[in-house]
This record gives structure tokens, C-alpha cells and sequence, in this order.
């Protein structure tokens, strides 16, 4: 049950395979659809695709759930090499599914910023924003689905390039800069990337994942294509030291852009990197490798929070917190894969314990932080500005919108009950359990530092204060209502029990278990 | 049964119900004993276990906050914004209740998290630049504090079999794991942060003298004992630990008479509280230590008794500061009657509830160099706490609504009725041979000694109080060294800025991404 189908070959098509198809293919052509109908059209598209391809993640993510099988689709019927196919595992039914769930919440959301009146004239910035955001749910869903190094290539380069333009959406130099910037190292990540795939075809004659973790062989070929890739990912990610272009990209969008940008847009290729080592390459992944990546994570988490102490602007601040709160996925490449001896001190599952966490961490920040987004973006169109020294009575102008963001800040600093708690509580046992107590202690630092961060929010925005706050606009209850839904659901992912996840568990990479045993 | 404390509390959003709130816990801890609750999943899976120790002193902890809440309720009438301070009141109540209560990890942490970052709302809301300060200074250390549990806890749920999440099992665990020195360690500092131990004393006296006095009763009495049932609960007591019984026993002589010391320098009688307080937790760890020294579990009820009885006396004179602020001298013999009484039982002036405490503790205390330290601290309280009687008598009175003065007369002749009637009750039910053996004339005069030292003391001291007021500047260093912290953070701030700034230069990036790739590749040719 645990290696699931995928590594069973030949395959063959899943009943209901087709869904995968479906889940990229809703949003893509509600792209070219909306290119035919113009801005209004464009939104209502949007509202129509929400909820179905929110249903087709529901469905396929029950499917797994039940069966406890991944499911496989082969594009025309062609088995790799030749053909394309795709693979739902426990993995990408958790991205799916976070996906839909914040993609929606962002729809909703943004209604208010980009939606059109009636008998209001058509910008170009809405009809921009519902196009990407559709480009933007494709490029994610063929990021978790598909099966190969190419396919994922091509499907990162879409999520980038609907990306890009999300960050530029008022037209304003600045924003156009910061665009610009994103979108010239994406481009060199992507370069990396493909010069590494390359070198992979070349070796293996292969770029199916499954087949390639059957032939890869450790060989300079190998090596070097690795190492390639995975710089030109964590070029994507905006791992530290590379992260040159996320602060001004994160905080010069749109409040509902930006959640996707922190919440989604990073982890693509987060994913992409972790699926590179543990299905692709596993028998690559040595010690030396794992331990430079955990700790370039550890330096992301004690900069990214000290800089987000020091932001001045709201916006900064969650965008340099967002590069705090991808170091801590980094920590699953040491933790997950320890050899072991290390492990059999206290005799668990603990490699599957830090990968329930990792995921974990994933799809808590994916949640909390575009709440925190969102609810900045509303704090903004309240006060006209998100100066932080000036919230003082902002707890009573934005009652709702200020308890969302409070739980959102709760998961990052990872107060119980939430699902940053959780995350960082499993990340932690199996640090301890593994005898890798450094990465532990990163944690807790990193932890008290996002206290120290979420509370130079708070203290002025609850102090008491005898002047009531002048608000600009009145922000509508519902869109507040969302946002506090979106915390909510992080708040939720705090019940988990503290142990290898259900769904996470199939189609689990066997590196990950084998490593264990 | 406890569906109806959480919904009961919550409901009582109104400062009204602040009386109210604690009477579910009041009841669970009279009639609840012993008993255990597995909620469901819906919320949480959170398990609750009450045995007889936490019993005590949740029930010495929810009168005072009933005492307290009115206190608090008459207090907030007159100003402009209660809501605030009764959801952090709440908020506290909640930790402070559910402490003792919690049977599972995930749920102490949660309640011990509450307890101490809720009291934050109230220790501030004096407002001034000086009381935010200091409550900052007060919420380092509380985090510092749950850091240090943090890791202990994670570190007992990987030693326990399976990932378990009961307290008693993983305890039951940890004399065998291999990480059992240092979970020690931990829980031993995280929890003497929250009993003020020293070397982590210093947020008390400054946390007690800033915060208004409702919250100081609350704190000062209910919610320093989250530390002592933290440590009553994850200390092995089932096995006898000599070299860490009396590691704990010197830290708590240690900060027994360190507090002593430091408190009769003090003119604020609020810090003189707060220094009794260190003084009296760190009899309470020597104690512990002993218990834990010779594996003997039954020092986990004695502890209780003896803190029960601090938990209302402290709180109760606490309120005592309060009434000498608002009565403008009239009454006087109804506030420093009681609380000659009250201050010197502390010390354990004879049949007094301190008495009956030190009682309880006596046969584990012994009769050798501990037992004589144990006697000496007890004549060093007493000298304290005569010096907390003079600061007393000296606070300047301001004029408050005469119904308040009402409530709070009432208030603090309840609870010195109390801390002298409920300790009698706990000895006489739970421990009745301690009792037959001491009444006797000996065990009287033996009990007697050290509260006549330290009056003798005080006496000889008293022409040179005046100048001995001031002469502890510990308050001053750690606000100095604060300062310097701060100012170290700033540097570390400007510098990471700096590092940020030639970062997210293009050439250093693109040559960052490039060292980076060949990096990963020799790392992989040199080690693959």
C-alpha cells in the first residue's frame, strides 16, 4: 500500500484517471476561454471553474484517501518513455486539495478588489488578474500531477509566467521593477533547470521519474545534472541567499496575488525539488547534500524572521517572513532521510514523521500566510496605508479581519492549536529522535522570533486607545468573513494527530521508508 | 463537567461573571477528585486527570480567583475600558484552571502557554512607559520559559514508546531515555522560570511592582502555581535520583534566602511580595528535591499543602497592599491585624495555615543541615515579611469610591479568613497524624524559634532599615541589561539589513546561485 502503483510498471490508466487531465485542463481552458470573452467574462469563468475543479480535488483526493492506491493517467495511451503520464499520490492530493481550498478563498476574496460592477467599463488589470489566477491553478495542478522532468519543466514555466504579470497588476515602475526581477531569475533557475534535464537524457534516455530512480546511477552525469536542477529550483523558491527578488515581488501585489505567490506559487517548486531527490534520485541523496540544504533552511529561517522584525510596511514584513517560513520545509531533506542507525534509538517511523511534518508545514503556511496576506490587503484598503507603527486601534476598527490574522501569526509562531504546531512539533520530535538536535534548536529560535514579529503587530493594534480610527473605505463583512474562514482551516489542521499522515502515506516515496528499515 | 467550566467561563464575558467564572473549577477541585476525562476529538482529544495534589491546588487557586475576580470586578468600574482586561482575565483563569487539569502534553503546554502569555494583558495595563518595559522584560521570559518546556516535552514524547502524549506515561519513560539528563534540564529551568528561581527570578518582583493589584493576586498566588504542579507532574518521583534531588534542593536554598536578602532591601511593598515570593517557591523546589533525591512519592501532597496555603496568603496580602491604598487610614486595625497574622504564619508563626505548611514539610525537610537551612529561611520570612508590615503601614493613601472600599474590605477579610480556615481543613482531613504529633509544647517551641529569630532580627535591623532600603539594585541591572539586549538586537537587525541589501544585488546573486550548483556537485563527487 505505501509504494503504491507508481512504482509498479507497466501501469495502466486509473478509472477515474481522466479526473487528472480534468484538473489541469479546467483551468487552462479557462484561460483561452477568457482571452475570447474579455474582462466580465473572465470573472465569471473564473466563479464557474472554482467550484468545479475544487470538486475534482475533492474527488480525487477521496479516491486516494479510500482506496489507498495513487492513481495513473497515460496521455494518449503511450506507457513512458515514449508517452506522458500522470500520477496523483497521497502528495499531490494534499497539494490539490490546499490548492483548490486557497484558490477559491482567493476568488472569493478578490471579487472585491477585481470584480467589475455592473455597467462598469473594463479594465485591463481584472481581466490580467482572472487569467492568471486561472494560468496560475493549471501550472500548480501539472506541477503535483505530472510524471516526468520535462512535463513538470514545461508545467513550471507556466505557473512562472502566469505569475509574473500578478505582480505587476497596478502598472506603477516600482512593481514593474520587481517584476522584472522575478521574472529574470526565474528565467535563469529555468536555464539551470533544463541544462541539468539535458545532462539527464543524455545519461539515462529517460525523464519519467519513476524509470529514471531505476537507472540513475551516482556518476559525475548525475552529479552535475543534479546539482544544476536543484540551484535553478531554489532559485524559484526564493531559498536564502536566493531570495533577491521575493520581498518586492510578494509585497508590491495586489493583497490577493500575493497570497498566491507565498502560499502556492514557492511551493511549486519546492515540491519539483523534493520529488527530484526522493522519487528521482534517492540513491543520490547522501548526507553531505541533505545537511547543505537543511542548513541553507536554517539560515533562511533566523534571516528571513530578523528582517521581518525590522520591516516597517506590513506587507514586507509577512513577505520576509514567507522566506523564514520556506526554510522550514528545507529541514525535511535532513530529517526526512536520515540513515538508520540514526533512527533506531527510539525505534519509529521518525524519516515518515518528518515528511507528515514537512507537507505539513507546507500546507499550514500555504493557508495561514494567504489569510495574513489577504487580511493585510483589507487592513490596507481600510487605512489607506500599512505602516505598522500606526495600527494603534486597529483590533477595534477590523475586529475580524485582525482575529484572522492573529490566527494565521499563531500557526507560524506554531502556538498549539494550530497547524503550524503541528508541523514544527513533528519536525522537532524527529530532529530530537534522529539525534539532529541542531535543526531543533533553529526551530525554537525561529519560533520565538515570529512571536517577536506578530507581536510588534499586535501591540499597537490592541493597545487602548481613546481616539477611534479614521477609515478610509469600509471593507465589507463577507470579504472578511473569507479571510477568517482561510485561518480557520489553519487553525483546523492543528487537530491532526501527531503521527505519519493517512493520505500523506501513499504512494510515499519508498526512499523515504526504505531508508527507515 | 468540564463542558460546563469552559462554557460557563466564556459566557461570563461581562466583568459580572468574573466572580463567577472560577466556581466550576472550585467544584471540580471539592468533589472531582481523582476523577479523568478523555474528551473528544472535536476538541482536541484533550485528556483531563485531577489527582488529589492538583486538587489542592486548583482549589486553593480557583477561591482566590473568585476573591480576586471580585476584587477585580468593583476595581474596573471606574475605568474606561474593562472589556480588554477581563478577556486577558479569562484568558489567564482558563490557563490557570486548565493546568492542573491537563493529563495529556499537547493540552499542559496549551494551558501553561495561556497562563503565562495571557497574564502579558494584564501586567500591562497600567499603560505608562515603565510598566510596558517591564512587560516586555516579563514576556522574554515567559517565552524563554516555554521554550525550554517546549523541547522537554518533545524530547519526552520521542523517549516514550509509540508517539504517546499522556504526561504519566512519558514520565514513566523517562527515567530509561537516553535524553533523560537533558529533558531534566529543561523541564527543570522552563518550569524555574515560572517559579522565579534563580538565576531566572528576575521578571517577578519587577512584574508583581507593575501590574495592578488584582492581576498581581491572581499571578503572585495562582499563577506561579502552574510551575509548582508542572514540576509535581513531570518530575519522576517513582525513582530516587540522588544527584539531581540535591542539585534541586541548593537551587531552591539558594533562592529561598536569595530572596530574603534581596526583599528587605526593597521600600515598595509590592517587590516585597514579589522577593517572599522566590523566597517561598525555592522552599518548595528544596523540598522537591529532597522528594525526588529519595524517590518518594508521597512529598507531591505535602508540596500541595504547603502551597495552598501560599496561594491564599500571598494573594490575600496582595490585597492588603491594595486596601492600604484605597483606605485612607481609618480602619487600620482591620487591615494590619489580619495581616500580621497572615505575614507572620508565612514564616510559621504557630497554629497559624503557614504553621500547619511548614508543618507538612518538616519531616522531609529532617533534622540535619537542611532541615536547620529549612528553619533559618523560615526566621528569614518572618524577617521579610515585618518588613513587608512596616511598607505597608507606610503606603500613601489615595480616596477610591466608598464601594469599592466595600468590596475590597470584604475581599481581603474573606480570603485572610480563608488562608487561615482552608489549611486547617486540607491538614486535618488529609494529613491528621501530622497533626496529633504537633501538638505538643516541644514541637510548638521548635516550630516557634524562627519566627522569634527573625522578629529578634528585625528588631536589631530596624535602625538600619532605612538605609538598607535601596541597596539592591538587582531591578536596576536587569532593566540595564534589557537595555543592552535591546540594543544588541538593533545592531544584529541593522547588519542582517545590510547582508540583505548586498544579497539582493544581481552579480552577488547570480554568483551566490552559481557557487551554489557547483557546491551540491562537489559535495556529491566528494562524498557519492
Amino acid at each position: 500500500m505505501l509504494t503504491g502503483q507508481a512504482s509498479t510498471l507497466p501501469e495502466t490508466n486509473s478509472p477515474i484517471g481522466f479526473l487528472l487531465v480534468l484538473a489541469i485542463a479546467l483551468p487552462a481552458g479557462g484561460v483561452a476561454l477568457s482571452l475570447l470573452l474579455g474582462g466580465r467574462g473572465a470573472q465569471r469563468l473564473a466563479m464557474a471553474t472554482m467550484p468545479l475543479g475544487v470538486a475534482v480535488a475533492l474527488v480525487v483526493a477521496g479516491n486516494i484517501w479510500r482506496s489507498g492506491r495513487s492513481l495513473t493517467y497515460l496521455v494518449g495511451g503511450w506507457h513512458p518513455p515514449l508517452g506522458i503520464a500522470l500520477r496523483a499520490d497521497g502528495l499531490s492530493a494534499v497539494m490539490l486539495l490546499t490548492t483548490a481550498v486557497v484558490i477559491g478563498a482567493v476568488c472569493l476574496y478578490a471579487r472585491g478588489s477585481f470584480g467589475l460592477p455592473a455597467g462598469a467599463d473594463e479594465r485591463r488589470a481584472p481581466l490580467v488578474f482572472w487569467i492568471m489566477l486561472m494560468g496560475v491553478w493549471s501550472g500548480l495542478n501539472a506541477v503535483w500531477l505530472a510524471g516526468d522532468l520535462f512535463s513538470l519543466y514545461v508545467a513550471l514555466e507556466l505557473l512562472t509566467f502566469s505569475a509574473v504579470p500578478l505582480v505587476s497588476l497596478d502598472g506603477s515602475a516600482a512593481t514593474l521593477e520587481a517584476a522584472l526581477r522575478y521574472l529574470l531569475f526565474a528565467l535563469i533557475g529555468s536555464v539551470l533547470y533544463l541544462l541539468g534535464t539535458a545532462l539527464l537524457y543524455g545519461g539515462y534516455g529517460t525523464l519519467d521519474l519513476v524509470l529514471l530512480s531505476h537507472v540513475i546511477k551516482p556518476e559525475p552525469t548525475a552529479f552535475i545534472a543534479a546539482s544544476l536542477m536543484t540551484a535553478g529550483l531554489l532559485a524559484k523558491t526564493a531559498l536564502f541567499p536566493l531570495h533577491l527578488w521575493l520581498p518586492p515581488a510578494h509585497a508590491g501585489a495586489p493583497a490577493g496575488g500575493s497570497a498566491l505567490l507565498s502560499a502556492l506559487v514557492v511551493k511549486g517548486s519546492f515540491i519539483l525539488t523534493v520529488r527530484l531527490w526522493f522519487e528521482a534520485m534517492p540513491s543520490l541523496l547522501h548526507l553531505g547534500t541533505s545537511q547543505l540544504l537543511g542548513a541553507l533552511g536554517a539560515a533562511a529561517v533566523l534571516f528571513g524572521s530578523v528582517l521581518a522584525l525590522r520591516q516597517a510596511r506590513l506587507k514586507l514584513m509577512i513577505a520576509y517572513s514567507t522566506i523564514a517560513q520556506i526554510g522550514y520545509l528545507f529541514f525535511l531533506f535532513p530529517l526526512a532521510s536520515a540513515p538508520a542507525e540514526a533512527t533506531s534509538m527510539f525505534g519509529d517511523d521518525w524519516n515518515g514523521i518528518a515528511w507528515t511534518g514537512g507537507m505539513m508545514q507546507l500546507v499550514a503556511h500555504a493557508t495561514a500566510k494567504a489569510a495574513m496576506f489577504m487580511a493585510a490587503g483589507l487592513i490596507a484598503e481600510a487605512l489607506g496605508h500599512d505602516r505598522i507603527a500606526e495600527f494603534a486601534g486597529l483590533g477595534r476598527a477590523l475586529p475580524v479581519t485582525m482575529l484572522a490574522f492573529g490566527l494565521g501569526g499563531m500557526s507560524l509562531m506554531g502556538l498549539p492549536p494550530s497547524g503550524g504546531f503541528v508541523a514544527k512539533a513533528m519536525l522537532l520530535v524527529a530532529a530530537m529522535a534522529e539525534g539532529q538536535w541542531w535543526w531543533a534548536v533553529v526551530i525554537l529560535v525561529g519560533g520565538l522570533l515570529a512571536a517577536g514579529y506578530m507581536f510588534r503587530v499586535f501591540a499597537p493594534a490592541l493597545a487602548a486607545v481613546d481616539v477611534t480610527m479614521r477609515r478610509r473605505v469600509v471593507v465589507p463583512q463577507s470579504r472578511q468573513a473569507v479571510v477568517l474562514a482561510l485561518a480557520i482551516c489553519a487553525m483546523l489542521l492543528g487537530l491532526m494527530p501527531l503521527r505519519p499522515s493517512q493520505l500523506l502515506e501513499v504512494g510515499r516515496p519508498a526512499s523515504v521508508t526504505a531508508l527507515t528499515r | 463537567m468540564l463542558l460546563a467550566c469552559l462554557s460557563g467561563r466564556w459566557r461570563a464575558s461581562m466583568s459580572r461573571g468574573l466572580v463567577v467564572a472560577p466556581l466550576p473549577a472550585l467544584g471540580a477541585a471539592l468533589f472531582a477528585s481523582g476523577a479523568s476525562l478523555k474528551l473528544p476529538p472535536l476538541l482536541l482529544g484533550f485528556a483531563l486527570l485531577l489527582d488529589t495534589p492538583a486538587a489542592l491546588l486548583l482549589g486553593a487557586a480557583s477561591l482566590l480567583w473568585v476573591g480576586a475576580g471580585w476584587y477585580a470586578d468593583a476595581w474596573l468600574r471606574d475605568r474606561p475600558d474593562p472589556g480588554r482586561f477581563t478577556v486577558w482575565w479569562l484568558l489567564t483563569l482558563t490557563g490557570s484552571i486548565g493546568v492542573f487539569m491537563a493529563a495529556d502534553l499537547a493540552g499542559f503546554y496549551l494551558m501553561f502557554t495561556l497562563v503565562s502569555l495571557a497574564a502579558y494583558g494584564l501586567v500591562i495595563d497600567g499603560g505608562t512607559l515603565e510598566v510596558r518595559r517591564i512587560g516586555l522584560i516579563y514576556v522574554a521570559f515567559a517565552i524563554l520559559g516555554e521554550a525550554f518546556l517546549l523541547l522537554a516535552f518533545v524530547m519526552l514524547v520521542v523517549a516514550a514508546p509509540g508517539v504517546h502524549t499522556m504526561i504519566r506515561e512519558a514520565v514513566a519513560a523517562l527515567p530509561t531515555s537516553p535524553l533523560r539528563n537533558a529533558t531534566l534540564v529543561l523541564l527543570v529551568l522552563g518550569f524555574g522560570v515560572k517559579l522565579g528561581l534563580v538565576p531566572l527570578q528576575s521578571w517577578m518582583p519587577l512584574t508583581y511592582r507593575a501590574a495592578p493589584i488584582p492581576a498581581a493576586v491572581v499571578l503572585s498566588g495562582a499563577g506561579v502555581k502552574a510551575g509548582v504542579v508542572g514540576l509535581l507532574h513531570f518530575l519522576p518521583f517513582h525513582a530516587a535520583w540522588p544527584g539531581w534531588g540535591e542539585t534541586l534542593t541548593t537551587i531552591g536554598l539558594i533562592s529561598a534566602f536569595y530572596g530574603v536578602v534581596a526583599g528587605i532591601a526593597q521600600s515598595n511593598p509590592k517587590a516585597v511580595l514579589g522577593y517572599s515570593s522566590i523566597s517561598q517557591m525555592g522552599v518548595i523546589t528544596a523540598v522537591l528535591g529532597i522528594g525526588l533525591g529519595s524517590g518518594n512519592e508521597g512529598v507531591a501532597l505535602l508540596v500541595a499543602c504547603y502551597a495552598v496555603n501560599h496561594t491564599l496568603v500571598k494573594g490575600g496580602l496582595f490585597v492588603a497592599v491594595g486596601v492600604a491604598q484605597a483606605d485612607a487610614g481609618r480602619r487600620m486595625w482591620s487591615l494590619l491585624l489580619p495581616a500580621t497574622v497572615l505575614a507572620l504564619g508565612l514564616g510559621g508563626l504557630p497554629l497559624t495555615g503557614g504553621w500547619l505548611a511548614k508543618l507538612a514539610v518538616k519531616p522531609v525537610l529532617g533534622s540535619g543541615v537542611v532541615g536547620l537551612l529549612g528553619s533559618l529561611s523560615s526566621a528569614g520570612t518572618t524577617l521579610l515579611m515585618i518588613h513587608f508590615l512596616v511598607r505597608l503601614a507606610a503606603v500613601p493613601a489615595a480616596c477610591p469610591a466608598r464601594s469599592m472600599l466595600a468590596v475590597l474590605r470584604l475581599t481581603w477579610l474573606g480570603l485572610a479568613l480563608a488562608s487561615v480556615v482552608v489549611p486547617w481543613i486540607v491538614v486535618v482531613t488529609l494529613l491528621p497524624g501530622a497533626l496529633t504529633n504537633a501538638v505538643s509544647l516541644g514541637s510548638l517551641a521548635e516550630a516557634g524559634w524562627p519566627v522569634l529569630v527573625g522578629g529578634l532580627l528585625a528588631a536589631a535591623l530596624s535602625p538600619w532599615r532605612h538605609r538598607m532600603v535601596g541597596w539592591d539594585r538587582a531591578d536596576a541591572i536587569v532593566l540595564r541589561t534589557t537595555d543592552t539586549a535591546a540594543r544588541l538586537g538593533c545592531e544584529i537587525g541593522k547588519s542582517t539589513e545590510k547582508l540583505d541589501l548586498l544579497l539582493r544585488r544581481w552579480p552577488v546573486a547570480a554568483i551566490l546561485l552559481l557557487n551554489l550548483a557547483a557546491l551540491l556537485a562537489a559535495l556529491m563527487l566528494v562524498t557519492g
